[in-house]
């Protein structure tokens, strides 16, 4: 409880002190909108001329997208102290710093920073599930509200545990590593759309070892009434949890990692 | 001039220095084309287009190599800009619109050159529609190249401009950001622009962000016919000559108001 109160502290003091400069974070905020509307832009696009991609119609894919929008920026923006500043935390030494403190690592580091410019991105995803489910007559009953919940949040750790591995690396190596990247930004392009429009390596590297086909695609596919692999109901409601498994995973990685850690010393 | 040529060869060599994450970036590059890549396959195999894939999977491909390109920026000038070390830079006896030109037309070319030249190899050893495919004809090739090179001078005026507001507004993140995704959106970075609507391309084209490396790519694949030529490039030459002349004019009043961040 004491942890929840001091990051929910944090983050009102860290979004007081970016609303100081309000024409900066104005702008910052619509650049935001422009990139996440752009993305949208580019599914809508890519449905007028298509009409489809496999058995999915254009709401389907409208209600893919807004789920990955709104659970990856949830994501970067109450997770930024994992998904943004950590490779800078070493770099800089300013990690020693937490080293000193009665609270965990990673709570402190996720205590750290927050990015509330995320918010247009994630309003862009709301619509865009809106939009999908009016568009694919999504017949709402609280278990599949329930299930969309699940899937949002277990998507959150999901996306967290993945930026981890570059924070990992990042204790090892002090360089920011961003080929790690490619699994948390490439996943976020890739699964906007649903699973089995990939060929079979894809599917398995985003489904094994970074599973956003089970925390999203399989819960989302349920909800929408056509379930992937005619998988059976129950599954969909358990597959998510493999997001919260990838993030404690990683972060005993982490807490082992921070054994070897040394400060650059600046 | 050669003051500008020098410093052009000094960007150039520095810019191979690292390698470790050339190679990062490539892998990424090359991941982010082969999603792209397979999710254009299944879409086309619903509902086959006039336009071939083998067309817009060479899109693909050589915007992921170029990438860098469209998005590298002077990260030097960009801490000058806010400590106030610009002040050095503007008392050299040379035009700082020249001097930051050459600069950023260095890393621009070097860095997309080191990541091109593998991505594409690679690109070109995959198989038949999910590859490269040839150039059009000798004569597209040619032309295209050509096109690359005003794109390039297209782009780095625009990067220019880009700098100038940056100066202005001392905060890199608002402005910069915004130009930044216009340019990734009407390049044909998110979406291949020979995708949008045709009734849309008919306006987009004509943009400037459409000269840097979309009007390459239309040449070499035969989009745009090389009979055509003459116009992209006379289109081209135009939007980087008007680019250089709108950034010189920011740049000269920059000057006239110019407040350093002293410290």
């Amino acid at each position: 409880m004491d942890t929840i109160r001091l990051y929910i502290r944090s983050m009102g003091i860290l979004i007081k002190s970016q609303l100081q400069y309000p024409l900066s974070f104005l702008l910052q905020t619509l650049a935001q909108l422009i990139m996440e509307g752009g993305e949208m832009l580019a599914v809508i696009l890519l449905v007028d001329r298509f009409d489809h991609l496999n058995q999915w119609s254009a709401g389907d894919l409208y209600f893919f997208f807004g789920l990955m929008s709104v659970t990856f920026y949830l994501s970067e923006c109450f997770g930024r102290g994992i998904t943004g500043n950590f490779p800078s935390m070493v770099r800089t030494g300013q990690l020693d710093t937490l080293l000193l403190r009665p609270r965990g690592i990673l709570t402190q580091v996720m205590c750290s920073a927050v990015d509330p410019r995320r918010i247009t991105c994630i309003a862009v995803g709301t619509v865009s599930l809106i939009i999908g489910s009016r568009m694919a007559h999504i017949r709402w009953s609280p278990a599949r509200a329930l299930l969309l919940a699940e899937s949002i949040a277990c998507g959150f750790w999901l996306i967290l545990g993945l930026f981890l591995i570059e924070a990992v690396l990042c204790i090892h190596s002090v360089k920011s590593v961003e080929i790690a990247n490619a699994l948390t930004y490439g996943g976020r392009s890739a699964c906007q759309y649903p699973i089995d429009a990939f060929p079979r390596p894809l599917r398995c590297l985003f489904t094994v070892i970074a599973p956003f086909a089970l925390v999203m695609h399989i819960p989302a596919s349920h909800i929408l009434g056509k379930p992937l692999f005619s998988l059976p109901a129950w599954v969909a409601y358990v597959s998510p949890l493999s997001g919260i498994l990838v993030f404690g995973i990683m972060a005993f990685a982490f807490s082992r990692a921070m054994r070897f850690y040394r400060s650059v010393g600046s | 001039m050669k003051a500008y040529r020098s410093i052009f060869r000094l960007r150039l060599r520095m810019e191979t220095q690292y390698r470790g994450a050339v190679l990062g970036g490539i892998v990424c590059q090359i991941f982010f084309g082969l999603i792209l890549v397979a999710l254009y396959r299944a879409l086309y195999a619903g509902k086959p287009q006039a336009m071939p894939l083998s067309h817009i999977t060479t899109y693909v491909w050589l915007q992921q190599a170029f990438f860098r390109m469209l998005l590298a920026s002077d990260a030097d000038l960009m801490d000058k800009i806010r400590t106030g070390g610009i002040a050095y830079d503007l008392c050299r006896p040379l035009h700082p619109y020249g001097f930051y030109y050459a600069r950023i037309m260095a890393q621009k070319l070097m860095g997309s050159l080191l990541r091109a030249v593998p991505m594409l190899l690679f690109a070109f050893w995959l198989p038949t529609g999910w590859g490269l495919s040839l150039p059009a004809s000798p004569a597209a090739l040619l032309l295209s190249l050509a096109a690359w090179f005003l794109g390039l001078g297209c782009v780095c005026a625009m990067e220019n401009i880009t700098m100038a507001f940056t100066m202005r507004t001392l905060d890199p993140r608002g402005i910069q950001a915004m130009l930044n995704l216009l340019m990734m959106i009407l390049s044909g970075n998110v979406l291949p622009l020979t995708l949008y609507p045709d009734r849309w391309q008919k306006v987009i084209t004509f943009l400037p962000y459409a000269q840097m490396l979309d009007a390459p790519i239309r040449l070499y694949t035969g989009v745009s016919m090389p009979s055509q030529a003459c116009q992209v490039l006379l289109l081209q030459a135009a939007w980087t000559a008007l680019l250089i002349f709108l950034g010189c004019v920011l740049w000269q009043r920059n000057q006239r108001r110019l407040i350093i961040q002293g410290g």
